[in-house]
């Protein structure tokens, strides 16, 4: 069966694929033989050869031709659909594997070994190779990923620490009911809530961060943290791009990379600049005598001995991080709620009836929450802000769903697919907080894991689950939140990240 | 400006050297921090201590005793137990490699389980109903002579079943 198959491929790869109804019909024939084992008795393991997957031509004329860079999600869903749970395709250069199925995704996760690693190619790791900038915890690897991860984990990630951060989240959540209410128009109406969030985002980051505030939900906005959150935005469209690009489509047009770099530039000076302000002025208190306390993470990482371009680079990628994150994770969220009424006010009673007439919520409250942390689950189900993770085995050749896959194989994890399979969460395109609070209904526990797992997963979940807690909580507490009447419905497109394809305008009514 | 060139260069090591001086000052960090958890510099005398039995992926039971306040976790890297890939994520909730079984007994005196590590857990390979993380439990006096003991891995289910690592 196997070396019918491959004859097959040999045979549809020289004859143009996809250009003959009956080249089709074969090709389906193959496939439909490749992904039903179970005829044969003895399943031999398969290489990549065997593996089903998209002509380097076609892919990229998707990618290319037919927006498939910003439906990128969409296309999991294809390739799911086309080729079953594992498929091969090169994006731009590179071939990865895609492994669409909470099973086989587990089965990768549990082979990461000691120094999990993303990617070893990116567009990220080329511009700090070109401006001889150190790496941060996103980009850098080994025992270099592992020193700061160690450092930066254990205030950031475990319970306690990350309780230690309400007050400050809170007076961050406070400007914003404030800025909301600032930016209704008539019948209450704030438009792009998304913007609002990017902004919302910087500044809690910020003040995790710097323990100083940076002004962005002040009414007069500075240009410099605005032109941070576009350069954010800006650099993920053109990540993607860069990435996809072959090298002599980059001789071509050269835009994409220059605009790339000016991003960086900008971000790594934004963060640079705010550090040397900061640690100048903890300096001087110094000099005057005066205490230190310096709790906050910035002074922490650049006291533990760290050259101070790795403090740099790692506050760069820690800014950006919880940028348009948290803007997705809330605008998502009560875009839903607001199309969810009764979930809505569901919420509320029980934030009301936890908080007994207190009115800002803390970190302890939060755990008597079960309906905030299932609707948070739910929004980041549908729409999983990383719609796609990576891995790169480097130690060893793995076997995963029966395929040997050669270590160093770029292998991307499809999370928007395996969140979305209707053979885990019934309905999955529907919004139903609740189904994560029923006890007898229990889902893969790989099919939807947002923050990724293990050692590399996301080192800002615990203080971002927080943050976005404490902040729907006090704007369910003060404001309806309504759709915009006028308003359509809106869908997800990717931008390296998972973003809203439009604006979202939402109602807030006084309560 | 001037002060924080002086003090970059100052905290300046070249990258070879880093990763050693960064462990030390992990390893003194955490220290301390156990010290604070324990509450109080007095040293503890040994009858204060409590005694665990774990049970290794072989099945051998290594009895150690540890301090009260010290979660398991604490008391596997502090007695050096090998157990192959155990708390990936050195304590931090972020993973389940730190999952051990207990008894129901003794299951039942362990405290409240929060919804963060309901989760990690639900990712753990081979969960039973008496399952939890150890870096989530902390030694009190009533756990004294506890067994807990350390699932199989996946690793080591591939391992047995090709003979090779």
């Amino acid at each position: 069966m196997i070396s019918v198959r491959r004859m097959l491929q040999q045979v549809l790869r020289v004859s143009g694929r996809s250009a003959f109804p009956l080249v089709k019909w074969m090709e389906r024939w193959a496939e439909g033989a490749a992904a039903d084992p179970q005829g044969t008795k003895v399943q031999a393991v398969r290489t990549l050869d065997d593996m089903p997957g998209p002509s380097v031509a076609s892919f990229a004329w998707d990618l290319f031709a037919k927006r498939g860079l910003s439906r990128l999600h969409m296309l999991q869903l294809e390739g799911v659909r086309r080729y079953g749970p594992m498929w091969k395709a090169s994006f731009g250069p590179i071939l990865t594997v895609h492994v669409a199925d909470p099973a086989l995704i587990e089965q990768v996760l549990r082979q990461e070994g000691q120094h999990p690693m993303r990617s070893d190619l990116s567009s990220w790791k080329d511009y700090r190779k070109l401006r001889g900038h150190h790496y941060g915890l996103l980009t850098s690897e080994g025992q270099e990923w592992q020193t700061v991860r160690s450092l930066l984990g254990k205030h950031m990630l475990r319970p306690k620490a990350v309780e230690a951060y309400d007050k400050t989240l809170n007076s961050v959540v406070t400007d914003l009911i404030a800025k909301l209410r600032l930016s209704r128009r008539p019948q209450g109406l704030v438009p792009d809530i998304a913007s609002e969030f990017y902004r919302f985002g910087l500044e809690g980051i910020s003040s995790v961060l710097f323990e100083s505030r940076i002004g962005c939900l002040d009414q007069v906005v500075p240009e410099e943290t605005e032109r941070f959150i576009r350069s954010i935005n800006t650099m993920f469209v053109m990540t993607l791009l860069t990435m996809a690009m072959p090298s002599w489509l980059h001789q071509l047009f050269p835009k994409p990379w220059k605009v790339f770099c000016q991003c960086w530039d900008y971000m790594f000076d934004f963060a640079k600049g705010h550090i040397n302000q900061r640690l100048t002025a903890e300096a001087e208190k110094v000099a005057r005598g005066e205490k230190v306390e310096g709790r906050y993470l910035t002074y922490f990482l650049s006291q533990t001995g760290l050259p101070m371009k790795t403090v740099y680079s790692n506050v760069t990628e820690l800014l950006l991080a919880g940028v348009d994150t948290i803007s997705s994770t809330m605008s998502w969220s009560l875009y839903e709620l607001s199309r969810h009424p009764e979930v809505q006010d569901s919420l509320r009673d029980e934030v009301l009836s936890v908080l007994e007439g207190r009115t800002v919520p803390e970190a302890a409250d939060v755990a008597r929450m079960p309906l905030l942390k299932a609707t948070v689950k739910e929004a980041l189900r549908l729409y999983p802000v990383i719609p796609a993770n990576a891995r790169v085995i480097t130690e060893r050749d793995i076997q995963v769903g029966g395929y040997i896959i050669p270590k160093n194989t770029l292998i991307t994890l499809c999370q928007f697919a395996t969140s979305r399979d209707p053979a885990v969460f019934p309905n999955p395109d529907d919004f139903q907080p609740h189904r994560w609070l029923n006890k007898d209904q229990t889902y893969h526990p790989y099919a939807s894991i947002p923050f990724g797992v293990g050692k590399r997963s996301c080192i800002g979940r615990r203080i971002a689950e927080l943050e976005v807690y404490l902040a729907l909580a006090r704007i369910l507490i003060e404001f309806k939140v309504k759709p915009d009447p006028e308003g359509v419905s809106v869908k997800p497109m990717t931008r390296t990240l998972l973003v809203p394809e439009k604006v979202i305008n939402l109602q807030f009514i006084e309560w | 400006m001037a002060l924080v060139t002086a003090l970059r260069r100052l905290t300046h090591v070249r990258l070879r050297e880093y990763s050693r001086r960064t462990a030390m000052v992990t390893s003194s960090a955490w220290l301390t921090a156990r010290r604070s958890f324990t509450g109080g510099t007095q040293p503890l005398r040994s009858s204060d201590k409590v005694t665990i039995h774990f049970i290794n992926r072989d099945g051998e039971k290594i009895t150690v005793k540890g301090s009260p306040g010290d979660s398991l976790l604490d008391v596997v890297i502090n007695e050096d137990l090998d157990f192959d890939g155990f708390g990936a994520c050195e304590g931090t909730l972020a993973c389940s490699t730190c999952h051990l079984i207990f008894d129901e007994e003794f299951y039942k005196k362990l405290g409240r389980i929060t919804d963060e590590e309901m989760d990690m857990l639900d990712l753990a390979y081979g969960l039973t109903d008496t399952s939890r993380l150890g870096c989530q439990i902390c030694l009190t006096k009533s756990l004294e002579g506890m067994v807990a003991r350390v699932p199989d891995s996946v690793a080591d289910i591939r391992q047995s079943k090709d003979g090779s690592a």
